[in-house]
């Protein structure tokens, strides 16, 4: 073969090149001139029967066979697969529903425990656990409930035997931290509580509190205000304020109350919040110094702050929630909203 | 308590507007839940004169009234029972608006045309009041516009008191509330008697059988009185105040109770024997009936007002029947009185009888002001009912009260409340609230309390008197100051969160259930220790009667109650406590976590069409066990190089569950609860038709070691090797006993072994099964050659074939 026999042989090769309507055209093309039993390396394999003089001249034939042949079969190969992609493009369905999902969901109780733990923990607060079956000294007596108290009667409080009882609030759990151990105390102690109510759109018989107390040397009202502020921008929003009204619990003097703004009007006035602007919370207020001394702590030397709040109530706010009862009712319909 | 604004500007002057009183009544503890308007304008309403009543021809409760506005005659249809020709009563004609909104139009009213109608009190707003029509004086013109008789819009304070403040159950009492925060004086009613010459004690003689039960007993005697309707303006006083008007002494009693807070009661003297009153316990076997008509048992340990023979009034509760102000009733024996809170809360308890008397003997009424009362009551009775008051009062007080000082050291105060108050401010405040100023200091003040403040008895009550006269407004709110305390032990919250954290990753969602449950349902579940059950003494339904002592019961029912909802893949968890009797009036609780999974729920449930295995639903809710016990780093087992938790599945019968699909699991050698597929009973009672999983576990075991985490093993760096064995076994052979003979004598270059397939039927055989393992080898320090694997692989296969009789299947 010469070296006109060899641009002729490329000139076919690219033609029928051009011809392939395929991939695989492409290949059976590729495979006749450049695979290992090709053409070419047929050509490369008989150089070496070919006169030296002439070698050269036909080497350089060949090499350019193989460039430009490759050149076009890369070319070619690139437009058909371009081809083939735009064509099955369509057929492509991205909006097949996806096949990775486990969403589960926080229980809207467990999320405000969850979270009110954590805003109490940047302020130094750890979690405190007691019973949910109490004593009547920790959930009555040493809370400075006079004993004949209408909250001890059994119209109210699950009894189970003497001096036994369902507690009706977390705030024994404050007892038990300060019989066992000396201040400085700073804990929070969300748990059940348990009272006999007649289950309606927002009391349950079963519901959970969380409870505060902080006791130091120096505690003031002043520090009250400034952590349940705190605590109130962060869980339902930083443009909520909250107010303060006195109020009366045996276990702090002075005892308050507090509200926050409206969530729903921003204080306006709407049907959540009867028009008022603000919504009632929960009770706080200074360590009674009779508590102190029933612990043992010295009434004289110690101050501290207690406060309690209705989880579900925070829940049913911050949640738009408008029965207690879905709270309790474990419906997977209302409970997956919160994943 | 409600405070008609007009009556209460009798004791103080007041400059501010109703909104504002009510905002500083809020803020300084006595919250004001509402403010409304008595009385009104009532548009249309004109007094009519009834001319004549016939009876309705077609309705017997109905009749037909001709009634005169003054200038026209009006045919009303009425239906009160106590109207009657020539009474004067409201007549609102058509086009009038009662105070509730309603207008008034021009109707026929079972065939007869009615063109207005006849007022009850209620129907104006002026009290609960629709026994019938409210009868106004026979002097009243017919044509007055009702208005002028009603008098002006009333405002009226709805206030809620706190239990610690008696004082405040009275206009006199916010009155002085009032005067403090606004800074003005109090004005308190002058009670100077002109008294007749008739000695008291020639009426009546009083002994205190009990002066535990009663501190102080006060009784006066009113002669020649007569009982008619009060006037007008403590009518409305009291309407406003939500009393409703009987009679002038009744209503005189009422109304210096509202005044004041001390609660009064008349006896119709001439009804009490022998003019003798004793305050005693009630004897065994009494009874009495009570002005509301009721026949009373009485129990000895109640307090009685009696005569020489009979009880005659519970004391603090309610009068007698038999000793009551009739019309003919000429001589009152006025009795004022202070009881011990306890007894008459008892007692009120006992009877089932709560009263405006009983509820502020509860609470605690003033004892220096007993006599004020007294002489307030008996000067209206003189004046109003036109009687002469025998002179003095017998008055007994055999402890007389002791008023306690109270010694505040200013700067606890600031301290505590955080402001700096001046001691000029805190004496003013004292002084305005009726406290006694016994001695200041610059830096201690000692007050006398007044006896009426039945809530102060130390240093802190002092300290809050300040904070809400002064106003909590004006204590600041800083940004928290954290003292860090270092004593936390969070394993508790750290296991909640990581459980709740990993359950719900795995796509499960949390339920909340009650504490207690039926017992029905506990029967049907079936788990548990009856014997140890903890039932409520006092429950409050049927529902809820039984402690859970297990979260099991309510996990079944939660999920029946969501597949009847239509659900259909139901993947469920609960974090609670459970409950049980532990001994003799002792209790044990413990927390737990349990989950429950009903249709296709697992990782391949997703794409799941069609029935659901007991060995799949098994296998899903086992990987959540494990899931579970590694998010709380359970101890761990080694073998080779392999690490795994260290679970222990062992057979368990339980009714619950359904035969050989339950088991109990140890979680590091420690028993940690219970796992399986529920029996079909339990399945059939919820209509279930797959497999449903359950699991419970306690979270002592799960919390022991949340903190640990195992400390980190370095990575091989060299390449893994994989070797497939694969058997034929016989059916009994479990996937752990195959992991148990391959783990005892795994090398330390084996580090998995995982089954990638399970077989059975085919040409296998009757009893036979397919297993095939896939067990990955490599070497921490070199790159293994193939014969060294083989070598390892085939005395693993041995030992295979030797101990478990497995037919391995070689190429």
């Amino acid at each position: 073969m010469n070296a006109q026999d060899i641009v002729k042989l490329k000139d076919q090769a690219l033609a029928e090149a051009d011809l392939s309507a395929s991939l695989h055209d492409l290949e059976v093309v590729r495979i006749k001139y450049l695979g290992r039993k090709g053409l070419l390396p047929a050509i490369m394999e008989g150089l070496k029967d070919v006169p030296p003089a002439e070698r050269p001249g036909i080497g350089k034939c060949a090499n350019e066979l193989k460039q430009a042949l490759g050149a076009r079969l890369d070319e070619i190969k690139a437009r058909l697969q371009q081809a083939a992609r735009s064509a099955s493009r369509q057929l492509f369905d991205v909006t097949l529903p996806g096949a990775w999902r486990f969403r589960g969901a926080r229980h809207p109780v467990s999320q405000v425990i969850e979270e009110a733990i954590a805003i109490f923990a940047r302020m130094g607060f750890t979690v405190a656990d007691g019973p949910d079956v109490e004593t009547e000294w920790h959930n009555f007596d040493a809370l400075n409930t006079p004993a004949d108290h209408p909250s001890r009667d059994t119209q109210d409080t699950f009894w189970l035997g003497p001096g036994k009882l369902l507690r009706t609030q977390t705030s024994p759990v404050q007892i038990r931290v300060m019989e066992g151990r000396k201040p400085p105390v700073r804990i929070i102690a969300p748990g059940r509580c348990y009272r006999r109510d007649t289950t309606d759109a927002t009391h349950s018989a079963n519901f959970h509190q969380i409870e505060g107390l902080y006791v130091d040397r120096k505690v003031s009202m002043a520090d009250l205000k400034g952590d349940i502020t705190f605590f109130a921008h962060r869980m339902m929003g930083s443009d909520v304020k909250v107010r303060f009204r006195p109020h009366f619990f045996p276990f702090t003097e002075p005892s308050v109350e507090y509200d926050f703004s409206c969530h729903v009007c921003g204080g306006s006035g709407c049907r959540v919040c009867k028009n008022s602007g603000w919504i009632e919370i929960s009770g706080a207020g200074m360590v009674n110094p009779k508590v102190f001394s029933k612990v043992g702590y010295d009434p004289d030397t110690c101050a501290g702050y207690a406060f309690g709040m209705g989880v579900e109530r925070i829940a049913m706010i911050k949640y738009g929630i408008e029965d207690i009862r879905m709270l309790y009712d474990n419906d997977v319909r209302f409970l997956s909203q919160f994943g | 308590m409600n405070v008609p604004l007009s009556w209460l500007k009798e004791y103080v002057d007041v400059d501010v507007a109703p909104r504002e009183l009510a905002s500083l009544l809020t803020f300084s503890g006595t919250e004001v839940e509402g403010i409304r308007t008595f009385g009104g304008d009532f548009p249309g309403i004109t007094v009519g004169e009834v001319l004549a009543v016939d009876r309705h021809p077609n309705a017997d409760r109905l009749t037909v009234c001709r009634v005169s506005d003054g200038t026209d005659t009006l045919t009303v249809v009425c239906g009160a029972p106590n109207v009657a020709p020539g009474i004067r009563v409201p007549l609102a004609k058509a086009g009038a608006i009662l105070p509730n909104g309603t207008k008034i139009k021009k109707a026929k009213v079972r065939g007869v045309e009615s063109s207005g109608m006849l007022c009850a009190a209620d129907e104006l707003g002026l009290s609960d009041d629709h026994s019938g029509l409210l009868i106004l004086p026979p002097d009243t013109r017919a044509g007055t516009p009702f208005s002028e008789i009603a008098g002006p819009p009333e405002t009226v304070f709805e206030l809620e008191v706190t239990p610690n403040r008696p004082d405040c159950l009275s206009i006199i009492g916010i009155a002085r509330e009032v005067a403090a925060l606004l800074g003005k004086p109090l004005r308190v009613p002058s009670v100077e008697l002109h008294e007749g010459s008739g000695e008291v004690g020639k009426y009546v003689r009083v002994e205190i059988a009990d002066p535990a039960g009663c501190p102080r007993y006060i009784a006066r005697v009113i002669e020649g009185v007569s009982v008619s309707p009060s006037p007008a303006w403590m009518q409305r006083r009291l309407s406003a105040a939500g009393v409703r008007p009987i009679n002038n002494l009744v209503d005189i009693t009422n109304y210096v109770m509202l005044e004041c807070g001390q609660p009064l009661h008349a006896f119709d003297y001439e009804l009490l024997k022998d003019g003798q009153i004793v305050v005693r316990r009630a004897r065994l076997g009494e009874t009495m009936n009570t002005l509301d008509g009721a026949a009373r048992e009485l129990r000895p340990d109640m307090l009685m007002i009696a005569d020489s023979s009979r009880p005659v009034a519970v004391a603090g509760v309610m009068g007698g029947a038999g000793s009551e102000i009739r019309e003919v009733t000429r001589t009152v024996l006025l009795e004022s009185a202070c009881f011990k809170p306890a007894d008459v809360r008892q007692t009120s308890k006992r009877l089932g009888l709560s009263t405006e008397s009983s509820y502020r003997f509860e609470r605690g009424v003033d004892v220096e002001n007993v006599d004020w009362a007294s002489r307030r009551a008996a000067g209206l009775m003189a004046e109003l009912a036109g009687g002469g008051i025998a002179r003095g009062g017998i008055d007994c007080y055999p402890i007389p009260h002791d008023r306690k000082c109270v010694e505040l050291r200013l700067d606890r105060a600031r301290e505590l409340l955080g402001i700096q108050v001046s001691a000029e401010r805190v004496q003013e405040i004292f002084l305005s609230l009726g406290f006694v100023l016994k001695s200041c200091t610059d830096d201690r003040i000692t007050v006398e309390v007044p006896a009426f403040r039945v809530d102060i008895d130390q240093e802190a009550d002092l300290i809050e008197e300040i904070a809400r006269i002064h106003g909590l407004d004006k204590i600041p709110a800083p940004a928290p100051v954290a003292r860090l305390i270092p004593d936390a032990d969070d394993r508790n919250t750290r296991a909640a969160l990581y459980c709740r954290d990993t359950l719900t990753g795995l796509g499960l969602t949390e339920t909340l259930n009650y504490s207690f449950l039926s017992e029905k349902l506990l029967n049907l579940v079936g788990y548990g220790l009856p014997s140890e059950r903890l039932f409520l003494p006092n429950p409050i339904s049927a529902e809820h009667t039984v402690m859970r002592d297990s979260l099991l019961p309510q996990m079944i029912e939660t999920l029946g109650k969501n597949l009847a909802r239509q659900a259909r893949q139901v993947a469920l968890f609960e974090m609670g406590r459970v409950f049980r009797r532990a001994g003799e009036n002792d209790y044990a609780e413990e927390d737990r976590v349990c989950v429950g999974l009903l249709g296709p729920v697992g990782h391949d449930g997703a794409r799941h069409n069609g029935e659901i295995t007991e060995a799949q639903m098994f296998q899903w809710i086992k990987g959540i066990l494990e899931a579970l016990c590694e998010a709380c780093h359970v101890p761990r087992q080694v073998a080779g190089g392999m690490s795994f938790a260290d679970i222990l599945l062992e057979p368990l019968e339980n009714s619950c569950f359904a035969e050989g699909r339950g088991v109990s699991v140890r979680v590091g050698g420690e028993a940690c609860g219970v796992m399986g597929l529920i029996s079909d009973r339990l399945r059939e009672e919820w209509r279930m038709t797959d497999p449903v999983a359950v699991l419970e576990l306690c979270m002592a075991p799960l919390i022991r070691q949340v903190l640990d985490v195992p400390a980190s093993k370095p990575v091989c760096n060299y390449p893994m090797v994989d070797r497939d064995v694969a058997m034929v076994v016989d059916d009994a052979i479990t996937h752990e006993s195959v992991l148990k003979v391959i783990r005892s004598k795994a090398p330390a270059e084996l580090c998995a072994i995982r089954l990638f397939d399970l077989y059975r039927g085919g040409n296998l055989g009757q009893g036979r099964k397919s297993m095939a393992y896939s067990l990955t080898y490599r070497s921490m320090g070199r790159t293994l050659r193939d014969e060294e694997v083989n070598e390892m692989h085939d005395t693993l296969k041995a030992l295979l074939r030797q101990t478990l009789g497995a037919e391995i299947r070689e190429g």
